[in-house]
């Protein structure tokens, strides 16, 4: 039979692990002695977009900081369960933590450049890894602007405070800053939720690029974005993954009603 | 009670503190005016009045009186006194006459002293009578025959002098030959040196004082000389100038009566930025514990309100506190460990320039603490989080990204650390600041910076004038000269920390 | 006031891909159903009935494509939430879809004249029947001309080529009345010839409604329902 258009949808259920970015096996976490995130069991997709959706306080945010250990930051954290990066549980005693978090970047709701240059800014990873040679860093600089789509608006002035940029551009700038790592990974915590609506689009359009070399895992309150953005979809609720498919079907065809009355805005 | 309307309320209320603030500015811009007018009175010339009193009709006294008002408030002003003087008295009241004169000269003397009189003639030893207007020459030759004097002091008396002292020292007999040449050549070069002494002192000028009374003044010991009451402006102003750059870079003369401060105004700004040095790195230090590393528990409370209440512990205490800890213990130990073969001189174990500067930063820790962990609260959550997230440890965190950002809360306290201890006089006076110090602080020997020496302090010099000099009126004027440097030292060093602090601001905070 | 439709403009890249690919989709439908009537003339007038056949197996293809182009629409509308011209066009490609699914139904009616060997008798029937049906083809080609252009002067012109077509129909239906009073051996036969001339009138009219929704995508406002004269010339000011 013709087929007039092209899908690719990886089966979640038989994914295998050379196609898997994160495995969540059993998860939980409490944050303040309340129990945050109720065994979790997923398989992020490689080289895909996923996106976590679900009302405030339902655990995607914290299900996305545990993925590069930002969470532990908070006090009074605890969790149970594996969380799985190639394989290998990121909860090990002997992870380091500074070096997972190379290799998984994030970026966060507010564009929060470093109060220094542009240029500063993308190398301040890299600096602190020890790299320092000079002709290195400018290559690595182009070309994670250039990746981060904002290359051509600020080569002219690399050297001005990364302060003066708007917040779509410090927002790419962020990300740019994160892609100069080579992250196999990268979170993003609602990232366009401070920024305008066209500059949302450019961003999302951004990740859109991103994803054929990095895994990327955003969550988002907009519905909307989740459904333009996104491969992948997970619903959560109080603390419970209550749907994770693909976004296709999940936002035409939800199983769940608790999915189908989130995304139809019939949520009490 | 009356109930006000709403808007009645608003009137009151904006009213009230508009007239606090009026109040508030009023005070101080009188403060400022009262400091700069009785300041500056010191550097412009004041007039010269000759005042004759005539007890009986035959007997007069004649005195010149210099004074920064014109003659008729001079006038009144001595009247007034005089009838509060008279008034209850069975004496007579004396009958004064005021004039001015024009021809009187005012003799500003090297050392400090000022005498009036009317010029009368120039003597020289070869005595020719030269005019005043030919003074200059007379000067040169003068400044000539210092400079030979000068010389022989010190390239050959004093070179003798070691000698002899030397030979004393390794016992050379009496009547060594060695001896004995050298102390003919001592005596010749004394005698030559009092011949130049004799030839100097016959170069003088006579002067005639209010009484008619000839006095004569050396050439070599007049600093300056100039006529007072026929000044013009351009002149007035160019010997303000010239006493403003005097008051600025030279020492006090005549107990602090005359000359300048520059040692004080020196030893106020090292001390101040050696302050600075230590509590700046030390404050941050102890603030970045506090607010990144301690656990947020009590005792991180309390040592908070320990250091709020540090900052009104009353100066004096931590003055004391610098005598009794910094200076004879800690100086103590020091002098007996490093320095033994100078005991029992102290080096260390005696008030001075390092424990000066090290009480006053503890006494303005607690401000650099408190404004700098104002500071740290201030970075955003945001900036740590991305640090953290592109792999930076804790330490690098602080170090690149939340202690830049924090730079402007330790430059605020860094600003009212430097306003308070430059102001601050009591603990100083305790822990090495002196009312005359015979060297600076800094000179050109190793190790340049002599921390263990006294120092002067434009504080303590005003506390000082205060205190001694109440009677003299131009001393006291020159107190509130030092209190208008003072107040000018501050505003500078205040102006230089903002100016640090909003370059800073600019460049790490957002607008 | 007319719109220029500008596809490929959004800063999503995808965006613009799936909206290209819907256009194309419909008009790959279109050129299909455009086929199946070339092929139904040509069976009709060689009476090749394995043709017919094929016409026949060949709808269920269009009907896969209509289900297809439906699901599509609804994707985007889900995920992309598409406004203004890019709502329009998705609204005008899922109406367009069922239209073209319809003509293919009617094609299949007429193709069925040749399996079921249910041809009119009379030559001036066929005649008259091919003639239509050539227009038909004409106008058909002209409409999805029109969509791929999205030009809405020819899809006037084309929407008046309806009436023509009307005009014969009727002229058609009177000589198949008279040759049915000749000649009612087999009622049977002369209805299923009616029904399929009377299919050939539909697709003309479903033309048109593709037509209408051509305007309604350019100029944005609907045109159904309207006589389309007043309608042509308020545009065309």
């Amino acid at each position: 039979m013709l087929k007039l258009f092209e899908t690719e949808t990886l089966s979640l259920d038989k994914l295998t692990d050379e196609q898997t970015a994160i495995k969540v096996k059993d998860f939980s976490v409490w944050l303040n002695n309340s129990l945050v995130l109720n065994k979790i069991n997923m398989r992020i997709p490689k080289n895909k977009i996923t996106a976590m959706i679900g009302q405030s306080g339902c655990g995607k945010s914290t299900l996305l900081s545990s993925f590069n250990r930002m969470n532990e930051l908070n006090q009074k954290y605890a969790f149970s369960g594996e969380v799985e990066l190639d394989g290998r549980d990121i909860y090990n005693k002997k992870e380091n933590v500074a070096k997972l978090r190379t290799k998984v970047g994030m970026v966060f709701q507010r564009p929060n450049p470093f109060p220094m240059s542009i240029y500063e800014n993308v190398c301040f990873g890299l600096r602190i890894q020890g790299k320092t040679e000079r002709r290195m860093l400018d290559d690595i600089v182009e070309t994670s602007l250039r990746n981060a789509a904002l290359w051509d608006e600020v080569k002219g002035r690399l050297f001005d405070s990364a302060l003066l940029l708007s917040g779509g551009q410090q927002q790419r700038l962020v990300i740019a800053r994160a892609l100069a790592l080579k992250p196999e990974i990268l979170l993003l915590d609602e990232p366009t939720s401070a920024l305008d609506p066209l500059t949302t689009l450019h961003i999302e359009e951004l990740i859109n690029q991103l994803k054929k070399t990095t895994t990327v895992v955003i969550v988002t309150h907009n519905m909307q974005q989740a459904a333009r953005v996104s491969d992948y979809s997970v619903f959560l609720h109080q603390g419970e993954l209550i749907e994770y498919s693909d976004s296709d079907s999940l936002f035409t065809m939800p199983a769940k009603k608790q999915t189908e009355d989130y995304i139809t805005g019939r949520y009490g | 009670m009356r109930k006000f309307s709403a808007p009645e309320q608003q009137t009151i209320s904006s009213f009230a503190s508009g007239l606090s603030a009026a109040i508030l500015l009023i005070v101080l811009m009188s403060l400022v005016l009262f400091i700069v007018l009785k300041g500056s009175a010191y550097f412009w010339p004041s007039q010269v009045f000759k005042v004759t009193t005539y007890d009986t009709p035959n007997s007069e006294v004649s005195v010149f009186v210099p004074s920064s008002v014109n003659i008729d408030e001079f006038n009144q002003a001595l009247s007034d006194k005089l009838d509060a003087q008279f008034s209850n008295s069975a004496l007579p009241m004396p009958l004064i006459v005021v004039e001015k004169v024009d021809a009187v000269y005012q003799i500003s003397l090297n050392l400090g002293a000022i005498q009036y009189g009317k010029f009368q003639q120039v003597n020289t030893p070869n005595s020719e009578r030269y005019q005043l207007a030919e003074l200059n020459d007379v000067v040169a030759d003068v400044a000539i025959f210092q400079n030979q004097l000068h010389d022989i002091q010190t390239n050959y008396l004093t070179v003798l002098h070691r000698k002899i002292a030397l030979l004393n020292q390794s016992g050379v007999g009496e009547e060594a030959p060695a001896r004995l040449k050298e102390l003919e050549q001592f005596t010749y070069w004394q005698q030559k040196a009092e011949a130049l002494r004799h030839k100097l002192a016959s170069y003088n000028l006579i002067f005639i004082d209010a009484a008619g009374q000839p006095f004569d003044v050396l050439v070599k010991d007049i600093d300056h000389l100039f006529q007072p009451n026929v000044m013009s402006l351009f002149d007035k102003i160019s010997y303000s100038g010239n006493k403003i750059i005097e008051f600025v870079s030279e020492s006090p003369k005549q107990a602090s009566t005359s000359g300048g401060v520059f040692p004080a105004l020196f030893g106020t700004v090292l001390m101040v930025l050696l302050m600075a040095v230590i509590v700046a790195p030390f404050g941050a230090m102890a603030a970045i514990y506090l607010h990144e590393y301690a656990p947020n528990n009590m005792t991180t409370s309390v040592i908070r309100i320990c250091v709020s209440n540090m900052a009104g512990v009353p100066s004096v205490v931590y003055g004391v506190f610098g005598l009794g800890f910094f200076v004879y213990t800690l100086g103590g130990s020091i002098d007996s460990l490093l320095f033994s073969d100078a005991l029992p001189s102290p080096t260390f174990g005696t008030p001075g320039l390092f424990w000066a500067a090290l009480t006053m930063a503890l006494l303005t820790l607690p401000v650099v603490i408190v404004s700098t962990e104002e500071g740290l609260r201030r970075v955003p959550e945001g900036l740590r989080a991305g640090s953290y997230a592109l792999g930076a440890t804790k330490a690098e965190t602080i170090w690149k990204t939340v202690l830049p950002f924090a730079s402007p809360g330790i430059m605020t306290g860094v600003i009212l650390a430097i306003a308070r201890a430059a102001g601050e006089v009591a603990p100083l006076i305790l822990v090495g600041a002196v009312k005359f110090a015979p060297s600076l602080p800094v000179d050109s020997e190793f190790p340049f910076l002599h921390l263990e020496r006294q120092f002067m302090h434009l504080g303590v010099f005003i506390y000082d004038g205060a205190f001694h000099n109440q009677t003299n009126t131009q001393g006291s004027s020159m107190m509130f000269a030092s209190c208008m440097l003072l107040l000018i030292i501050v505003f500078i060093l205040n102006l230089f920390a903002i100016i640090v602090r909003n370059k800073l601001r600019d460049r790490y905070v957002r607008i | 006031m007319k719109r220029h439709l500008e596809l490929n403009t959004h800063i999503s890249g995808k965006f613009n891909q799936e909206l290209e690919n819907l256009t194309n989709s419909v008009l790959t439908m279109g050129g299909e159903v455009e086929q199946q009537l070339i092929n139904t003339i040509t069976a009709i007038r060689e009476n090749n009935a394995s043709l017919a056949e094929r016409v026949l197996l060949n709808d269920l293809k269009i009907n896969s494509m209509e289900v297809q182009i439906d699901d599509e629409c609804m994707r985007i509308i889900a995920k992309r939430n598409p406004t203004a011209s890019d709502l329009r066009l998705i609204m005008t490609v899922s109406r367009a879809t069922t239209d073209i699914e319809r003509i293919g139904d009617e094609i299949c009616r007429i193709a069925k004249l040749v399996t079921k060997d249910k041809l009119p008798p009379s030559d001036i029937v066929l005649g008259g029947m091919l003639m239509i049906a050539e227009k038909v083809v004409f106008m058909m080609r002209g409409t999805f001309d029109a969509f791929a252009r999205q030009d809405e002067k020819s899809a006037v012109a084309v929407y008046e080529q309806d009436d023509a077509i009307d005009k014969k129909h009727k002229e058609l239906l009177k000589q198949t009345a008279n040759e049915m009073q000749n000649d009612h051996t087999d009622m049977q036969k002369w209805f299923d010839v009616l029904w399929a001339i009377r299919s050939l009138e539909r697709i003309g009219d479903r033309c048109k409604n593709l037509c209408e929704y051509i305007l309604f995508l350019t100029y944005g406002k609907d045109v159904r329902h309207s006589s389309m004269k007043k309608v042509v010339k308020k545009l065309m000011k």
